[in-house]
């Protein structure tokens, strides 16, 4: 009796040790999707352990990086072109930003300060290289690499700061609700937005007269003036808002995780109309060639006329979290969990390369 | 099914989150601790199942039988079913109620570390799970020196020290061997050799898995060893003179 509890227990200690290890994986599960970055000839893009350079044409990879996977780093923020066109960003999950030749990949240089994740690709201005990261800080650069100021906020950063024209600053949104407004040259707050209710995992949008649109888990799009630097107007959504909005002309594109499509009116915030074609949207939408394209986690690239008429709900392997990026007359996609890193096809939907996962 | 099992753990650790100030490393405790308050019963019947085992291994109609049918397997086994049914011992009685709580611990396990939610892919999997709870998002994972959602060390005089796998291993042992029954004369010794290897290999195996898996995990390990030992000491099942290694006792080799 002894023998036959004794190796039933040993049989629960081994499934204990699989079932826990099939949860987390090698360690730390850590894991996103994929960015893609399109430079004439060529498409960069980030997933797991390498950043790859493929020729747009026909999909064949010209390099990656690093060479060899090293354990522990991965990358999924999408690589930024810096300084011009001669460095390219690769920031990665190990907490360290990378600058790489885009011609070969080869390492220019590492900033390793941070302290977490980068989740979301830096911004490169003329002035230099901003990086925000999971440890709460956007951290600027120069083009050496070297730190040039830091600025703190009270949660992580997942969302990309961008550069405004308009007031010649950077806003960073942050996960603690709240919008930034920074000096890009010393790192000090200009200004900061009221309490927007929820946290902010990806950068906002900004219109031409100074709108800046931005989507909250609160279940909300909210535009915020750029002048008076208040909130012009709030779009409830039926669920968390995790995609940037995007703007074309008067019309807002936006989104939410329970799978609502919604086209706004960029001044009022009202809805012009909306669909749900199934599943949950979690990425931006592509507007080109008078289509919205946007994809679905049901694996589902979904191209609509601007006018909300569905023209096509074209299923595709794996998970769609990635938005789909623009080529040419291409539409690039970066499945998840698929026999296909990445995918370019066609306007009409059809296939035209395909890069697959590595053996 | 599982999936709302899941789903049910995390809102439950998420709103003892919320209610207790929003520190993560405590709301693992308390619902770790809360867990075994309610599957309290099926532990007491594991322990009384097994008080009554103990007994009856160590009986003197255990140890004749044993002797008598040394050389004869089938004639034990069947024997023993006898003895089992003659006083009412359900040989898994032991055993089940073990079974049931198993999906419990993967639960609670599965359940902090969706929970914690670190990554994009993590953080879309919990919007699945979570009713209500976007004003929670980022759950704070920071818990006294811990990020719960790494592996834990703490830097002594620059050395990076595992300290909660050095707890959780010290909590194990200390757990074993308290609820470990000792030895009676009926024991055989290819049982009782099982026994002492499974003490001694059980807390280095949790200690490993607490090294090398997030904290968060660890942090349940020594809430869940510290509630079993509390259990025991409250219900007295606990056998304190098994926890302190048999040294040689040199007095009665004198004599």
């Amino acid at each position: 009796m002894i023998k036959n509890k004794k190796n039933l227990f040993i049989i629960i200690l081994a499934v204990v040790a699989l079932t826990l290890g099939a949860c987390s994986g090698r360690r730390v599960v850590a894991t996103g999707w994929s960015g893609i970055t399109v430079n004439e000839e060529t498409v960069y893009f980030s997933y797991g352990p390498h950043a790859y350079a493929l020729n747009l044409k026909n999909g064949a990879q010209q390099w990656q990086f690093p060479a060899e996977p090293i354990n522990g780093v991965d990358f999924y923020a999408a690589p930024v072109l810096a300084d011009k066109n001669s460095q390219l960003l690769v920031a990665g999950y190990d907490s360290v930003l990378y600058s790489v030749n885009p011609a070969n990949g080869s390492e220019n240089w590492s900033f390793g300060a941070a302290e977490n994740r980068y989740v979301a690709p830096p911004l490169a201005t003329e002035e230099g290289i901003f990086a925000a990261n999971s440890d709460n800080s956007l951290y600027a650069l120069d083009f050496d690499g070297l730190l040039q100021w830091e600025f703190a906020t009270e949660d992580p950063l997942w969302a990309s700061p961008i550069w405004s024209e308009n007031c010649g600053c950077i806003y960073q949104a942050s996960m603690d609700h709240y919008l930034y407004a920074i000096n890009p040259e010393n790192g000090k707050l200009i200004w900061k937005s009221e309490d927007l209710g929820g946290p902010i995992v990806n950068n906002p949008s900004i219109s031409e007269d100074g709108l800046i649109v931005l989507a909250t888990f609160n279940n909300e799009i909210i535009a915020i003036d750029e002048e008076s630097h208040q909130v012009e107007w709030r779009f409830q959504t039926s669920d968390w808002a995790w995609a940037t909005p995007v703007i074309d002309g008067d019309q807002v594109y936006a989104s939410d995780i329970s799978g609502t499509f919604y086209t706004l009116d960029l001044q009022s915030g009202e809805t012009l109309w909306q669909l749900q074609p199934g599943g949950g949207i979690y990425s931006s939408p592509l507007v080109q060639g008078g289509m919205i394209y946007f994809s679905t986690d049901t694996s589902s690239l979904v191209a609509v006329s601007q006018e909300g008429v569905v023209q096509r709900n074209q299923p595709i392997e794996g998970k769609l979290y990635a938005s789909p990026v623009g080529a040419g007359d291409k539409v690039l996609l970066a499945p998840s969990e698929s026999e296909y890193f990445l995918l370019a096809l066609r306007e009409s939907g059809v296939q035209v390369w395909g890069y697959p996962q590595p053996e | 099914m599982w999936d709302a099992f899941i789903t049910l753990m995390i809102n439950a650790l998420l709103f003892i989150y919320n209610l207790i100030g929003q520190n993560f490393g405590w709301a693992i405790i308390i619902f770790t601790v809360l867990v075994r308050v309610v599957t309290y019963p099926l532990t007491a019947k594991q322990m009384k199942s097994s008080k009554a085992m103990q007994d009856l291994q160590g009986s003197k109609e255990w140890n004749d039988m044993q002797t008598k049918y040394k050389n004869d397997k089938e004639g034990l086994a069947q024997k023993q079913m006898e003895i089992y049914k003659e006083k009412g011992i359900s040989p898994f009685g032991s055993c089940l109620p073990l079974l049931v709580q198993f999906p419990i611990i993967i639960g609670l396990y599965q359940a902090i570390i969706r929970t914690l939610a670190v990554t994009p892919i993590q953080l879309v999997n919990l919007s699945k799970h979570i009713n209500d709870g976007a004003n929670l998002i980022p759950i704070n994972s920071q818990f006294w020196w811990m990020e719960l959602s790494e592996p834990e060390r703490l830097p002594i005089l620059g050395v990076a020290v595992p300290v909660l796998a050095i707890l959780v291993l010290i909590s194990s042992y200390i757990q074993t061997k308290m609820v470990t029954p000792t030895g009676g004369a009926g024991d055989n010794a290819q049982g009782a050799q099982m026994t002492q290897a499974m003490t001694l290999y059980m807390p280095f195996f949790m200690g490993y898995l607490a090294m090398t898996f997030a904290s968060g995990l660890a942090l349940y390990f020594i809430a869940t060893n510290l509630a079993t030992i509390a259990q025991y000491v409250i219900t007295g099942q606990a056998n304190f003179k098994n926890i302190l290694p048999k040294l040689p006792n040199f007095g009665q080799q004198g004599k």
